[in-house]
């Protein structure tokens, strides 16, 4: 029976930021959002922070 | 002189840049001044005025300098024994648990922007000192729940590296400083706070009072904490005395006493006896030596070349005595080469008799070739006068050392004794 692949925490953690940041940028140039810096910081540094967090966690994984 | 110049400056027109690399051996905190410093041939020393003055100028040069840390791999230090991939490993692992800190950090600073962006009331001097607790207390976290760490002084037994390898052990040093900066994070963040809250004053006149007050109790307890230092050490260095002695006694009686009573038992036959004998001193010899092979360790050529020595011997009655001098895995080179010289000791037993001299058997073994000798005092005979039907020699030592790639060679004469030599060179992996 052929095994599925795991994928990969960080790149599907990536993967998931972008998207999500693809979806408010989108949502900023429909004019359904109304992007300012102090709202576009969080999500930066949350997405920074996401990625960060799951290479970190899953490089630790591995090396156990 | 000029020919340094001249070999710099070639180095620098034509060979490639190589990695930058940070250089914690030689460093003061993650090593990043001297790993440039290195690399780019310029004084570390003048890195860490520029790291400072741009540090107390903007703050530019503290988030430089922990990106640097972030993407520069530390190098190996040059007085190190272990190999690239326990290094390596150690590395990433140090690695992942500054990338959690940073993650948990930034994370937990989206949050806190998100609540002053809705405008929940919160306020603003909580923001730094909880951003840094968050990342110290995940730094030391991560270090906590990481491999062992390992002292540096201690090379590592290339048996061991795999193993090891895969736990992850860092160096107690690399540890300790990821320790140290989780701590300062937290304890600057607890700062941070108290100047904000201007409560700074009062906590410096109070951690003052608790510093005298320890001094204090310090000066009239320290003999006292001493002799219970002391007497803590000396237990246990007494527990470990007698779980040495225990484990020495427990050896004794499974194999001397055992041997003792066997040998009283089989008195009557001095040949049994002396198989007895010698096999217990071999096994003695390899116990106290550290080389005794336990289940499950890698099968090595020196412990099959020994095996086959101990089994003529008892089948044989004559004494074998074997010297090696290094050690190798045991692959199918090996052992043909065991085998060969498992013929040449059967023939060399069978040939000399048990009353002659001990058979000797000496082998030379590295990773790229694997050389024994083994010689006897018998009657020797004419190596040109074996009949063809004879396949002792012709098959199981000459041909079985061709079929691998090795050469047998067999030096005797009628009353001279015997001596062959069974030489695999091999390509090292």
């Amino acid at each position: 029976m052929r095994r599925t692949a795991r994928p990969d925490p960080v790149s599907l953690t990536a993967g998931i930021v972008l998207v999500v940041l693809g979806t408010v940028l989108l949502l900023d140039r429909t004019g359904a959002l109304q992007l300012t810096f102090s709202s576009m910081a969080p999500i930066a540094f949350a997405a920074i922070g996401a990625i960060l967090l799951a290479s970190g966690l899953s490089r630790g994984r591995r090396e156990r | 002189m000029m020919q340094d110049m001249a070999a710099t400056s070639r180095r620098r027109a034509g060979a490639p840049l190589r990695e930058l690399r940070r250089d914690p051996e030689h460093g003061m905190v993650a090593g990043v001044c001297a790993g440039l410093g290195r690399d780019l041939d310029v004084d570390p020393l003048l890195l860490r005025i520029a790291f400072g003055a741009t540090s107390l100028a903007s703050g530019v040069g503290i988030v430089a300098y922990v990106l640097a840390w972030l993407l520069m791999p530390a190098a190996e230090s040059s007085g190190e024994t272990r190999t690239g991939a326990l290094a390596d490993a150690a590395g990433r692992t140090g690695r992942a648990a500054i990338e959690v800190a940073f993650g948990v950090g930034f994370l937990l600073l989206a949050i806190l922007l998100t609540f002053r962006a809705v405008g929940l009331p919160f306020s603003d001097v909580l923001t730094w000192p909880l951003v840094l607790v968050a990342a110290g207390g995940a730094l030391i976290w991560r270090q906590s729940v990481g491999g062992p760490p390992t002292a540096d002084a201690a090379p590592a037994p290339p048996a061991a590296i795999a193993p090891a390898a895969a736990g992850a052990p860092q160096s107690r040093p690399a540890v300790t400083s990821r320790i140290g900066v989780g701590v300062t994070l937290v304890v600057a963040a607890a700062i941070l706070f108290l100047q904000f809250t201007g409560a700074l004053a009062a906590a410096t006149d109070v951690a003052l009072a608790a510093l005298v007050v320890a001094i204090a109790l310090g000066v009239i307890f320290a003999p006292w904490f001493v002799r219970l230092l002391s007497s803590l050490s000396f237990e246990r260095a007494e527990r470990i005395r007698s779980q040495e002695r225990a484990e020495v006694a427990a050896h004794l009686h499974d194999s001397v006493l055992q041997t003792l009573a066997l040998v009283q038992k089989r008195a009557g036959d001095p040949r049994e006896v002396a198989a007895l004998a010698r096999r217990q001193e071999r096994e003695l010899r390899a116990w106290l030596s550290g080389a005794r092979q336990r289940p499950g360790d890698e099968q090595r050529f020196v412990a099959a070349l020994q095996a086959a020595a101990e089994e003529i011997e008892e089948a044989h009655g004559v004494a074998v005595d074997v010297v090696a001098v290094g050690d190798a895995p045991l692959d199918r080179d090996g052992q043909a080469l065991v085998a060969a010289a498992r013929e040449a000791m059967l023939n060399a037993a069978k040939f000399a008799g048990a009353d002659s001299a001990p058979v000797a058997v000496y082998a030379e073994a590295a990773d790229d070739r694997l050389q024994v000798f083994v010689r006897d005092r018998g009657p020797g005979f004419d190596p040109a006068s074996v009949p063809a039907d004879r396949r002792g020699v012709r098959e199981s030592i000459v041909g079985r050392m061709e079929r691998h790639g090795g050469e047998a060679t067999i030096r005797s004469s009628p009353g001279g004794g015997t001596e062959v030599e069974l030489v695999i060179e091999r390509s090292t992996p």
